[in-house]
């Protein structure tokens, strides 16, 4: 509904004339703040760990990662060690013997560096009953395109911590807009998949190939998303609130360093659909 | 309410007292002549009223001249005849007539002189009110001065000229939000005959609720607000729909760029007169018009209404119902639709209970509701919600002496924050959700004294107990630790119907005090405290329709400010000038903002989502000012701080609310240059806006993020001005009921390209707002800066008309 809001202001803010032109502004320079991005699932694949800094605004130059790190993730429970390492193909830190998150259990990243240590918690969620995908022809109508649209069928048996994300893959691009962005908790309700969840966001056409995946994430992830969308809305303006970093879930031990990014530890459901195909 | 006028008509010797708005033409003379006198009555051509106060006598011989009493009635001594009469009034033209010894009776109808207009000052207040009042922070921009302000789309607007005085600041280009010394939007008691305005805005803020042709007066206290008056911690700004007229029918209206407007008024009869007024603006006309059906099926208006009746069912006793309906609707594609609606009613009763004692009595009902719906088969809903306050509010005027006046009395209001209701349509797979309704009591005790203690000191001192009640039915939570902050809910308790749930109190003192220095300055010092018992729970600078009200409760308690002001009044040349500067500072407690990524609307539980924390302002405003003669006008500038303390905010460390403006320069010129010709002028010049920009950029879920500091608004937009000016053009009176002019202005006539926004965002293929398809994919992309400007070189007409 926060989009809601801001649709209406810029339906009206354009009906208004509102001109844009880009324009440059002297900023002022923090470089350097690590970003840790954490992804620890029950699926092989997602799981790796990057790790950056940040730049000038205005900087073009590529990222600086972070390659000698010491990042591993452990199991509270069984007090078993992921270690992870860097492979420089990807930029990015992958667990050894692609291992996964066992789902229920709760595990905590760590990851060393420059006589730094960062850690952070999650608990691997069970995911909700995704049963089947169906695939409809929609004609164009307010706030739709004319496509495929896909609805899911299942069930969220979970009375708490619901708090999931959908992300799609569409002929192995994963759709990153801002309007791609879909995250749904419990406001309106857990039926929303008895009742057949129809992804209204996503237009498809004939033969497009689609990886749904369907993560439950732990709250404060789920936050951090949320408010990473809303920056990405942000338009600066008076209807927005003021501008502020998303809130990590990742904090420094024994000191209180800035840090940026999450550790998403999470389930994921995943299917693959082949619009005018079969669903996998 | 008093009327001053003052008449600077040089042909014209006397200065006489009238209300002169009015246009005529001539008439007959008419004597009876008895023994030694001639005799007649002198009219109004234009309501057909006795004329009270005229002037008559021979030519030449003014001295022995008489003045026609209140039935218009007058007698003159014969003098040898045929001889020249002469009948003259203030703002009336002059009538000369031969008078012969056999004339027969006639009657004699004067015709307003249009040139005096131009002469003739009218303001609700003394030519030396500035320096000898005790009122500290107190404007009364006359209605008169409004509608010559240039204006936004040609649309008259009485909050955005309030914008125009010192100490008020805008949240942003062409916004009617008023932050007043430090407060925020929701800090102003904005009422209407007594009655509260919870969103006094159409069109999402640019432009505010009130029709200027409906309205009397409005008057604006930002530091001493007396005793009578509370509930907000800013401002008060206090506007009077006008009375009928008791002559005859009139009407007069407006047809401009993008509304018009018609109002009417006069008697039903002797005892009771009416006024109605309405408004409607016209793009959704326009969109009907297109062939393009995704046009055509797009609404787009807002409407207001406005009513009042006056009835004198005696000389001591007055009474008056009004009431206002104004609606805004956002309608797309006949599937989505977005409306709010205010709806004010009040009635008041003046009785003159001796000459000493007066007695007022206000009942009002102010209710506000927005609706969504959208009408989709899988996700369609509608979701609404409403509140409303009603009062009732007593109070005595004791005037003992003419040095001596009290105020005393009491006022009762009921606040009911209705369930929000979502209600998803049949087939949706989402779920309803309803909240808990608040209820809440206030009651108010009010006492004030104004004494002239000597002719140099004058005081007004008062003392305000408000109570408050939070009320059933209703439900409160308990949380882990008793701190909501936690989320973690231990208990949830039922209350039943008016069942109390939390109260609150709290003192209101209030002083001023004005040391006359000589004639023609004065000192001036004031006191004030402030409780407010109801916030809008927000982190935008700008007001929504769909904000959310919160009154106070066991987690949120109410706000409070204590303000103290001195200043330095001083009238020159006459009381042509005035100059006054007034320097403030002003604490505030309480004061909530939200939390990152908070969510108000859809909860029941509010309070996990606030934090609370303190704010303080400091400022001096400077105003010279004219107010008579062909150039009128003012030049007002501030120098403001203020600053917030939350924790959880900033890293607890104090910082500047978006509005925080330190440097506020306005002027406001209005020149007459004849009776049909004349111009206005403005200029704004201030400070940009604070808030924060990125300090870096990194990248993280395949998102380029802006990288904030943890300190808000460290930095500026670039200083905002703009100059708007008008051309009115009056057509000469030919003698017709129906009588036009016309306004032509241009908002930001040179065009400065004020920011109403940056936004930090990629830039794609080098093109802002690139859309990539599978046709035109991304392949460049880079950080950028995007501003978003509204209204450069903005004309409007209006055709303004009388009848």
């Amino acid at each position: 509904m926060n989009k809601l809001a801001l649709y209406i202001v810029v339906i009206t803010a354009l009906l208004l004339t509102a001109c844009q032109e880009e324009v440059f502004i002297e900023l002022d320079s923090q470089p350097d703040i690590p970003v840790i991005e954490a992804i620890w699932t029950d699926a092989p694949g997602l799981n790796q760990v990057t790790i950056s800094y940040s730049k000038d605004y205005y900087n073009l130059d590529e990222n600086q990662v972070e390659r000698d790190a010491e990042v591993f993730i452990r199991d509270e429970e069984t007090e078993q060690i992921f270690p992870f390492r860097f492979v420089p193909q990807i930029g990015a830190y992958l667990p050894i013997n692609n291992q996964t998150a066992r789902i229920g259990r709760e595990y905590s990243l760590h990851v060393l560096m420059n006589g730094r240590d960062f850690y952070s918690k999650g608990r691997v969620l069970p995911p909700p009953t995704l049963d089947s995908i169906a695939v409809n022809y929609r004609e164009e109508r307010l706030f739709r395109e004319e496509g495929y649209y896909l609805t899911l069928y299942g069930d969220i048996p979970f009375e708490t911590e619901n708090n999931y994300r959908i992300r799609i893959v569409r002929n192995d691009t994963l759709l990153n807009r801002r309007n791609d962005y879909l995250l749904f908790d419990d406001t309106f309700g857990t039926q929303i998949l008895n009742r057949g969840f129809e992804l209204n966001g996503y237009a498809f056409k004939e033969n497009d190939r689609v990886r749904l995946e369907l993560f439950r994430l732990n709250r404060d992830a789920y936050d951090y998303l949320n408010e990473l969308v809303g920056l990405l809305f942000n338009d600066g303006g008076l209807f927005s609130p003021p501008p502020q970093n998303p809130t990590s879930n990742i904090r420094e031990l024994n000191e209180n360093g800035e840090v940026l990014g999450y550790f998403k530890c999470s389930s994921v459901l995943s299917s693959i659909i082949t619009i005018g195909g079969a669903e996998n | 309410m008093k009327i001053y006028i003052e008449f600077r008509k040089r042909k014209l010797p006397q200065f006489l007292g009238l209300f002169i708005l009015i246009f005529t033409f001539c008439g007959h003379l008419s004597f009876a002549q008895q023994r030694d006198e001639v005799e007649g009555v002198v009219y109004d051509t234009d309501s057909g009223e006795p004329l009270p106060g005229a002037n008559i006598y021979w030519a030449g011989r003014p001295q022995s001249g008489v003045v026609s009493d209140e039935n218009g009635r007058f007698r003159l001594q014969k003098i040898t005849l045929p001889a020249e009469l002469v009948v003259s009034f203030i703002g009336f033209q002059e009538i000369r007539r031969q008078i012969q010894e056999n004339d027969k009776p006639t009657k004699i109808y004067l015709r307003p002189e249009e040139f005096s207009l131009s002469e003739v000052v009218v303001s609700e207040r003394r030519p030396d009110e500035n320096v000898k009042s005790v009122d500290m922070g107190k404007s009364v921009v006359p209605i008169a001065t409004i509608k010559n302000i240039p204006a936004l789309f040609g649309e008259v607007d009485i909050l955005r000229s309030l914008q125009m005085l010192p100490g008020i600041q805008t949240a942003g280009e062409g916004t009617t939000g008023l932050f007043v010394r430090g407060g925020s939007a929701d800090q102003n008691l904005v009422q209407l005959d007594g009655a509260p305005i919870y969103n006094p805005s159409h069109f999402f803020g640019f432009f505010s609720v009130f029709n200027p042709d409906a309205i009397d007066n409005v008057s604006l206290y930002k530091g001493n607000i007396p005793a009578q008056f509370g509930g907000r911690l800013s401002s008060l700004v206090d506007v009077s729909l006008k009375e009928g007229n008791t002559n005859r029918i009139r009407g007069e209206g407006g047809i401009g760029t993008i509304s018009s407007r018609l109002t009417i008024d006069g008697p039903i009869n002797d005892k009771v007169t009416f006024v109605a007024s309405g408004r409607r603006t016209y793009a959704d006309i326009f969109l009907g018009l297109s062939s393009d059906p995704n046009i055509r099926n797009n609404s787009l208006y807002f409407y207001d209404l406005s009513g009042k009746v006056t009835y004198r069912p005696s000389d001591k006793d007055k009474i008056t119902v009004s009431s206002y309906y104004g609606n805004d609707f956002l309608g797309l594609s006949e599937q989505f639709g977005f409306g709010w609606t205010n709806w004010v009613n009040s009635a008041v009763w003046n009785r003159t209970l001796s000459d000493k004692l007066y007695l007022d009595v206000n009942a009002y009902h102010s209710s506000y509701n927005y609706a969504v719906s959208f009408q989709d088969e899988e996700s369609g809903f509608a979701w609404d919600n409403l509140f409303s306050e009603s009062g009732l509010r007593g109070e005595l005027v004791y005037m003992p002496n003419e040095n001596l006046k009290f105020h005393t009395g009491v006022h009762t209001q009921y606040y009911h924050f209705s369930p929000l209701n979502f209600a998803p349509d049949e087939n949706s797979n989402l779920e309803g959700i309803t909240t808990n309704a608040r209820n809440a009591l206030q009651y108010n005790l009010f006492l004030s004294s104004q004494w002239e203690i000597n002719p140099r000191f004058s005081a007004e001192v008062g003392l305000r107990k408000s109570f408050y009640q939070q009320i059933g039915s209703g439900v409160a939570y308990e949380y882990e630790n008793g701190d909501p902050r936690t989320g973690v809910l231990t208990d949830t308790l039922n209350y039943g119907s008016f069942q109390t749930m939390q109260t609150y109190s709290g003192w209101e003192p209030r002083a001023a005090l004005r040391y006359l220095v000589n004639e023609s300055s004065s000192l001036k010092a004031s006191y004030n405290r402030n409780y407010q018992y109801l916030q809008v729970a927000s982190n935008s600078s700008a007001g929504l329709p769909i904000d959310r009200w919160v009154p106070a409760d066991r987690y949120m308690s109410p706000i409070s400010s204590d303000q103290y002001s001195v200043g330095y009044f001083k009238n020159l040349v006459n009381n042509r000038w005035e100059f006054s500067v007034e320097a403030y500072y002003k604490d505030f407690q309480n004061i909530i903002d939200l939390k990152q990524g908070a969510n108000v609307l859809f909860t029941d539980n509010v309070e996990t989502e606030i934090l609370a924390g303190r704010g303080w302002a400091y400022g001096a405003e400077f105003l010279i000012r004219k107010n008579v003669g062909s150039t009128t006008g003012w030049v007002g500038y501030t120098y403001s701080r203020t600053y917030r303390q939350i924790e959880g905010i900033s890293l607890g460390q104090p910082f500047n609310p978006r509005f925080d403006r330190p440097h506020d320069l306005n002027v406001v010129v209005n020149q007459q240059f004849n009776p049909k010709w004349s111009a206005s002028l403005t200029f704004v010049y201030t400070t940009g806006q604070a808030v924060t920009f990125p300090i870096g950029i990194y990248e993280v879920d395949n998102q380029r993020l802006p990288l904030y500091s943890d300190l808000r608004n460290e930095d500026r937009f670039p200083d905002y001005h703009r100059m708007d000016v008008s051309i009115n053009y009056k057509a000469p009176d030919k003698g017709r009921k129906w009588r036009g002019s016309w306004n032509f202005s241009v908002y930001n006539v040179y065009g400065r390209k004020n920011p109403f926004s940056y936004q930090f965002a990629e830039i794609l293929n080098e093109t802002i707002n690139f859309r990539p398809t599978s046709d035109n994919p991304v392949t460049t992309r880079r950080p950028g800066v995007v501003k978003t400007y509204l209204f450069t070189y903005l004309p409007s007409l209006t055709y303004n008309f009388e009848f």
